[in-house]
């Protein structure tokens, strides 16, 4: 298994003369997974498009390519087309997207066929045996609309499969995939591999870089700045940025908010449900659920995608009416006591005035001194010029810091964060998190988490509630695991 | 509606019958007795609708011929008039929507703005009376004006497929440019698809769903169309009868054809409907609501 | 996440479009300053549109008379001016009207929702079905070519459309995060309105408030010209083409005329919206 399936030599990317990519040479060996980890803007995603030739056009793009003992030029754009599913796939983000939504599942994957031509019998049932062997015989006439986000993601591993490439590239593939999804696809990227195919995978999640194995390419800014086997790299990191990437994992985290174990009850209640029933259409998300949110509690609700971790945050803030039981917010949750923190920040700012303007109004609606907002960007290291802009022109990570600072300005006493850093690099999400905790900390203020990431859950909350467990109920979280655990327990 | 005119109902309608310098206070009011206009509004609108429900649509004020019959002819006419119409807008407005997708800001797509423009900017009318000037004053190739003969349908269908046109390539365009560039036709590249495939497989399919409502929202617009062109070109449809109603207040003739051309709205959109379900079977979503 | 269709964006073509629709709109408001001008102050200065002199019956163009005589002697361009003036009040009015209207119901039937919803579409879905046109011919029909009958039609005809564009714009807008977050930090609804709806309103009503000005002058003209609208001897654009049409062959200025200005009014309302959509 030693010769090289694939070489990317010498890649550049370059957008109006900024250098977006610059890579001196990357190969991928049959049988042993090559992974690209880095933060999104790194270049890696543009790496690997540049290999497939599915640049955008305004992008210049220099280097070769090798297949075997074939070689391209990495500029000329049209010249791998005819490479495309037979010898050089690429698995897309977000199966949900990359699926034409008015078409068969079945003919979707049988137009992968090499030589595929109208109503092809012989490619309809190549497509029915790929899908039968990923467990998904019954879903041929299914449309995509109605697959889960795992099935998309397995019905689309099979249309770029089926035509047999050996050369597998894979972007980004965990978008919105819960950890039972994201393991059956890793299994199948690991099949790939042991059947002598060669495997390029582009991520930001460092649980599938360790599951695959094999060796690990570290990005950042365009280049590459660490290379090697999984183990070692992501078990002693050399570089500087790796370490803090490592680091960030939630985890590894030390941080001073942190407890270390879980404190008494105490405060009086500020959120009072019991039996609490919603269902989704005639699917029932939650039955009979009841709990107390005290004063200073952090709570984490936790499960797969789906599970109605949001509708259930919605409906303990009162924005949400439950089917049956009772939510009971005590006094000092009025006058917007009670705070929410977004999955996408720039959806929760009005997006056409400037953010100053925005935050203005809510510094005049609760009687807030100016002081107090300049006070608070400096302590998340924001400066002011950042209130001239609009929302869209603000980075995903500023702009949580910011819906933070808003969130602390009417005081709070129950703040509920709706996936708040899942959009967020690995960094960013550690910076952006301890910002929000050390301002809870300040206050005493309660927390009310809601993540699919139960590292992250175990990080911030005492209480966790797991709706993926059926008849869910609380419980305080595992033993806190500390940075001195082994890496990838989870 | 059209009952709540002011009292001069049954002199327009008495002068449409005997003209209008004949016209006096006792001819009207003989019209109006005829016609049980003296009657209180409610009891002529459940009078019309009790009529209705027995496919009695009484009889025209101006020709005597019974409405239903007369109505029906003047249907058949729109419904030729349109479909020719709609049949040319798509041979048109589709090919060179998708010519201009494929090179957005190219020749082609240029030309497609500036003409979606200047259609938009002639009213029918206008469009109609060019036409004529050009195509049969001038050139002497049709007849202006008439119904019958297979030549006589060509400007007036022309005259609304051009104005449909520059819309449909409009939305077409856009619908391909949009498809063209959603992840799934991508992904359908890198299947190894050819271009030829993807676009007909894939791209035609999603920019239809796209076009087919907007079809639906234009027939408002071409039956206002069918009404002014009708009108020009002295077509026999319901246009034409409806103007003339309106002009003479011949009340059950205008009844039936604001009826029928309301109803014709409806079932096409009510057809539109349906293709799109079939072109598009994802569930409809729930408009949001706060 | 990708940095992929970033740069797709960022492409030169944009720039160079945008630029020339800026262009587009100095150069329709320009012109459209002009025709407004010449609509305010032609009535003032020039003869009365209704003089005949009918020994000068289809005079052609001169210096004293830039547009000639129509078959009654009449001066064009003074008959034009007044056609002009009626166009744009009417249109302005009926597009006022019908954007307050409309808008107002939008937003009410959208925040509100529930029963006010329910009654509210119901209505519209009433006046969807019924083309435009309709509407205004039944209307019209009513009051033997009344100015007031045609504001009434065109104005009932039009509210429609700015109802369904907000109530489904201004739904969208208040179902998001955005103004959940507002509620819940109890900013009240002079903030929604102010910061959340009015600005993602505000393009969309321009949009349509020159489109609807096109709409207007259009439907008058054209209920001119089949005889149901406005009534001779009323200087009004389309009766000004039916009238002339027959005169194409000997005095093709007088249906020029009024071709042109109706043609340079509804391109000008064009250039002037904000989106390039038709």
């Amino acid at each position: 298994m030693s010769e090289i399936a694939l070489t990317i030599d010498r890649a550049r990317v370059r957008h109006h003369g900024n250098l977006l990519v610059d890579v001196a040479d990357v190969d991928v060996a049959p049988g042993r997974p090559l992974t690209i980890i880095g933060e999104s803007g790194s270049g890696k995603s543009l790496l690997a498009h540049a290999a497939m030739g599915t640049v955008p056009a305004d992008l210049e793009v220099t280097g070769a390519l090798r297949l075997g003992a074939r070689s391209f030029d990495l500029s000329d754009l049209r010249g791998r087309r005819s490479l495309w599913g037979r010898e050089l796939a690429l698995l897309p983000q977000e199966p949900a997207a990359a699926l034409d939504p008015t078409m068969r599942v079945r003919s979707q994957v049988a137009e992968g066929v090499p030589g595929f031509r109208w109503r092809d019998r012989g490619a309809g049932a190549r497509a029915d045996a790929a899908l039968g062997r990923l467990g998904l015989s019954g879903a041929g006439r299914a449309f995509p609309h109605q697959l889960s986000g795992g099935m998309a993601q397995r019905v689309a591993f099979a249309a770029t499969t089926i035509g047999g490439a050996r050369v597998l590239i894979v972007d980004e593939p965990t978008k919105g995939l819960d950890p039972v999804a994201l393991d059956q696809l890793a299994d199948l990227l690991l099949e790939h591999c042991a059947d002598g195919g060669a495997l390029l995978t582009i991520t930001h999640d460092l649980r599938l870089a360790r599951r695959l194995g094999g060796d690990v390419l570290v990005m950042r800014e365009a280049t590459i700045v660490e290379r090697g086997a999984v183990a070692d790299v992501l078990g002693a990191p050399t570089h500087d940025y790796t370490r803090r990437l490592v680091a960030a994992e939630p985890s590894r985290w030390q941080l001073p908010w942190m407890r270390a174990s879980t404190p008494e009850p105490a405060g009086p209640p500020l959120v009072t449900a019991t039996g609490l029933a919603k269902a989704y259409g005639d699917q029932p998300l939650f039955e009979d659920l009841s709990l107390t949110i005290r004063a200073g509690e952090r709570w984490a609700v936790s499960g797969p995608s789906g599970v109605g971790k949001t509708t259930l945050g919605n409906v303990l803030v009162g924005l949400v009416r439950p089917d049956r039981g009772l939510v009971d917010h005590a006094p000092a949750l009025r006058d917007g006591r009670i705070q929410k923190l977004y999955q996408d920040p720039a959806s929760s700012f009005p997006p056409r005035v400037s953010l100053g303007t925005a935050l203005a109004d809510v510094l005049g609606r609760h009687h807030v001194p100016p002081e107090r907002l300049r006070s608070l960007l400096a302590a998340v290291g924001l400066t002011e010029d950042l209130l001239e802009r609009r929302p869209g022109q603000v980075s995903g990570g500023e702009l949580q810091r910011l819906a933070i600072i808003r969130a602390m300005l009417p005081g709070p006493a129950l703040v509920v964060a709706d996936e708040a850093t899942s959009r967020l690099d690995l960094v960013t999400q550690e910076t952006t998190t301890d910002c929000l905790m050390t301002g809870l900390a300040d206050r005493d203020c309660a927390l009310l988490w809601v993540t699919h990431d139960r590292d992250l859950a175990d990080a911030v909350a005492d209480q966790l509630l797991d709706l993926g467990l059926r008849g869910a109920a609380p419980r305080p979280p595992a033993p806190r695991r500390r940075s001195s655990c082994p890496a990838g327990a989870g | 509606m059209v009952q709540r005119l002011p009292g001069d109902v049954a002199y327009r309608i008495a002068a449409g019958r005997y003209g209008y310098d004949l016209v006096d206070a006792d001819a009207a009011a003989g019209v109006r007795e005829e016609l049980g206009l003296d009657r209180p509004a409610w009891q002529q609108l459940l009078g019309w609708l009790g009529d209705l429900g027995r496919l009695d649509l009484g009889r025209s004020l101006v020709t005597h011929q019974p409405v239903l019959s007369e109505v029906g002819y003047f249907l058949i006419g729109t419904l030729q008039l349109a479909a020719v119409a709609l049949l040319l807008a798509v041979v048109i407005g589709c090919p060179l929507g998708t010519a201009a997708a494929l090179r957005p800001g190219g020749v082609v797509d240029r030309l497609t703005d500036l003409w979606v423009a200047l259609v938009r900017a002639l009213p029918a009318f206008l469009l109609g009376l060019i036409l004529i000037v050009v195509l049969s004053v001038h050139l002497r190739l049709l007849p202006s004006a008439g119904h019958g003969g297979s030549t006589t349908i060509v400007l007036p269908a022309l005259t609304l497929a051009l104005g449909l046109s520059g819309l449909i390539a409009r939305v077409a365009r856009d619908a391909v440019v949009e498809t063209r560039q959603s992840d799934h036709v991508r992904f359908a590249h890198t299947k190894g698809l050819t271009d030829r495939l993807v676009l007909l497989r894939h791209v035609a399919r999603n920019a239809a769903a796209v076009l087919v409502p907007y079809l639906g929202v234009q027939a408002v617009v071409l039956v206002e169309g069918v009404v002014v062109v009708e009108a020009l070109f002295s077509w026999q449809g319901l246009g034409h009868a409806l103007v003339h109603a309106v002009f003479w207040r011949d009340i059950p003739v205008l009844q039936a054809t604001a009826l029928v051309l309301a109803l014709l709205v409806v079932a096409v959109n009510t057809l539109v409907d349906l293709t799109v379900l079939w072109l598009d079977p994802r569930p409809r979503r729930q408009e949001a609501m706060s | 996440m990708t940095t992929l269709s970033e740069p797709m964006r960022a492409t030169a073509r944009p720039a160079r479009r945008s630029r020339a629709s800026v262009l587009t709109r100095r150069v329709s408001t320009v012109l459209l300053g002009g025709l407004v001008l010449f609509a305010v102050v032609g009535p003032l200065l020039l003869a009365d549109p209704a003089a005949q002199t009918l020994d000068r019956y289809l005079e052609a163009p001169s210096l004293a008379e830039p547009l000639g005589r129509d078959e009654y002697g009449r001066s064009v361009l003074s008959r034009l001016a007044h056609a002009t003036r009626l166009s744009l009040v009417l249109a302005t009015l009926c597009v006022a009207t019908a954007l307050v209207v409309g808008t107002a119901a939008g937003i009410l039937a959208a925040w509100r929702g529930t029963w006010v919803d329910t009654i509210l579409r119901s209505v519209s879905e009433v006046f969807v079905a019924m083309p435009a046109l309709l509407v205004v011919l039944l209307v019209a029909a009513t009051a033997d070519g009344g100015v007031w009958a045609l504001y009434v039609g065109i104005a009932l005809a039009q509210w429609v459309e700015y109802f369904r564009v907000v109530r489904a714009r201004a739904a969208v807008v208040l179902a998001s995060p955005a103004v959940e977050a507002a509620r819940l930090l109890d900013l009240g609804w002079r903030h929604v309105v102010r910061r959340h709806l009015w600005p993602d309103l505000r393009p969309l009503l321009t949009t349509l408030a020159s489109l609807g000005m096109v709409t207007s002058i259009l439907a008058m003209s054209t209920l001119g010209f089949v005889k149901v609208g406005l009534e001779p001897p009323r200087a009004e654009l389309g009766l000004m083409v039916t009238e002339s049409f027959p005169y194409y062959d000997v005095a093709p200025w007088l249906s020029l005329a009024p071709v042109t200005v109706l043609f340079l009014l509804t391109v000008c309302f064009l250039g002037l919206r904000r989106t390039e959509t038709a």
